[in-house]
């Protein structure tokens, strides 16, 4: 029997894709088997946010959906945010801070930062505190990747600002 | 639960032609984040619900009513002055989960977790069920079992009604959870009219602790006509025994479960008078 009888098409990373699949599978699996293996199986379950991708614009658990549910929609994976080569803001002040052990829990941490920074323009610790509710790190204690994703939100919302008042002076 | 199928109607008639063409084999699917819940080894059709333009929140007369596949996420940020809804919501789950499972998941088959059962008890919500026709059902109906067999027909839950609260009205809901993904251990939901100073309506709504979501009569008489202060409500926290029996909980013993319970009413119901007395002001 074909193990894969049905096919999704969706735009992965910017890339419309077509991929042969079944209607049990779960986007995390289909990702990890196509090459894409940055998104992590943490739990399966939706509670620890190692798989988390972004759905339109949107963070959510790749565990979690079933990959008709993105039929037409947009998912953007840590692979289109940075890599070892060219690693972005988050990433780099990450490393910078040594928030980094183990390293699991961070390609999640990542997406969820950025669905933060695509979504919102202020970024007081509540907000911050609601959209990482759903990652968790084992090793870290937090403590440095908070430290971290402060220093980019503050350098972030300071430059947004900037630009909001001096679009308004002109 | 597996899925061998996956299929996307465009009309809200087409999915529930094919969810009864389909009879036990079919299944609705919202979010479907609480498949994962289901341990059976059956294999359902999954019928996607999320591209029927049931997904909005407007005010219209008496209500704010909800689309069905509105995510929790979407609940959560929405404001307006009597909005109820957005406290709770925060509390449900993580960030990844609000953004994809919706009201309609929540209510439609009742896990003894679930959160949004208790409050929209507690505000006497209206569910709209779409089969032939649309049809409004009160929360105490609702409620009343296992909501999946209504559903069993291929009728589907179109939106949640939730009253607009009036002057002198108040709503308050307190959870308490390990942390912010963990099931409620309890959850304590209370909508309440005052006369002055005097309690004139209330409607109290237990979950978590006990084995379905519940409103608590005995709790609810203890109340109306007495003070809106806090020995009475601790008093009236007591009489919740009466109404139910607490579970032991996550290594809890059930007379812990009964004193959080207590404890979280009591903070509910402080919740609902402030409300109220805040949009009297
Ligand atoms: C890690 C985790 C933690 C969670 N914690 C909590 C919590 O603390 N409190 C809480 O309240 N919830 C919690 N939830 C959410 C809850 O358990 C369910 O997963 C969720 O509410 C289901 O919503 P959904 O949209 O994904 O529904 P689905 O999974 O799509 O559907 C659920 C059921 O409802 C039926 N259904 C859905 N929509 C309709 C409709 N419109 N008409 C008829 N039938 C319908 C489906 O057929 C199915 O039987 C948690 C979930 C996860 C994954
Ligand atoms: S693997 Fe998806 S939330 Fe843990
Ligand atoms: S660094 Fe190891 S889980 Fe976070």
């Amino acid at each position: 029997m074909n193990q894969y009888p049905m096919t999704v098409s969706f735009t992965l990373n910017g890339e419309k894709r077509t991929f042969a699949t079944a209607p049990g599978e779960n986007l995390l699996d289909l990702l990890r088997r196509s090459g894409l293996r940055g998104t992590k199986f943490g739990c399966g379950q939706g509670t620890c946010g190692a798989c988390t991708v972004l759905l339109d614009g949107r963070a959510v658990n790749a565990c979690l959906l079933f990959v008709g549910q993105v039929e037409g929609r947009e998912v953007c994976t840590i692979e289109s945010v940075g890599s070892f080569d060219k690693s972005s803001e988050i990433q780099q002040e990450l490393i910078d801070g040594s928030a980094v052990q183990c390293g699991y829990c961070i390609p999640g941490i990542v997406m969820s930062a950025t669905a933060l920074m695509k979504a919102e323009t202020k970024y007081d610790d509540e907000i911050v505190r609601e959209y990482m509710d759903g990652n968790i790190c084992r090793c870290t204690g937090y403590e440095k990747i908070w430290g971290a994703l402060r220093r980019v939100l503050d350098r972030r919302e300071a430059s947004l600002a900037k630009v909001e008042g001096s679009g308004s002076k002109s | 639960m597996k899925l061998c199928e996956f299929i996307r109607p465009t009309s809200l008639s087409e999915a529930r032609d094919k969810l009864r063409e389909l009879g036990p084999q079919g299944m609705a699917l919202a979010g479907g984040t609480a498949l994962h819940f289901l341990q059976d080894q059956t294999t359902r059709r999954a019928v996607d619900i999320t591209r029927l333009g049931l997904s909005f929140i407007r005010k219209e007369g008496d209500f704010y009513v909800v689309g069905a596949t509105t995510p929790l996420a979407d609940i959560q940020r929405y404001r307006a002055p009597d909005w109820t809804l957005h406290e709770v919501c925060r509390r449900i789950a993580t960030h990844q989960v609000r953004n994809i499972s919706t009201i309609g998941g929540n209510i439609c088959r009742v896990f003894p977790w679930a959160d949004l059962p208790v409050v929209l008890l507690a505000l006497d919500a209206r569910m709209v069920v779409f089969s032939d026709k649309e049809e409004e059902i009160v929360s105490d109906e609702f409620f009343d079992g296992q909501p999946t067999q209504r559903f069993a027909d291929g009728s589907l839950l179109t939106a949640v009604k939730v009253p607009l609260l009036r002057a002198h009205q108040g709503f308050g809901v307190v959870k308490v959870s390990r942390n912010s993904a963990a099931f409620s251990l309890v959850t304590m939901a209370v909508s309440l009219e005052l006369d002055g100073e005097v309690i004139k309506t209330v409607r109290v709504a237990a979950g978590g602790a006990v084995p379905f979501p519940r409103r608590l009569p005995t709790v609810e008489a203890a109340l109306v006509g007495r003070e809106a202060k806090s020995e009475v409500f601790r008093e009236a926290a007591t009489k919740a025994d009466s109404d139910v029996s607490w579970r032991g909980r996550e290594s809890l013993s059930p007379d812990y479960v009964r004193q959080l319970a207590e404890v979280s009413l009591h903070d509910a119901l402080e919740r609902a008078v402030s409300f109220a007395r805040a949009r009297n002001a």
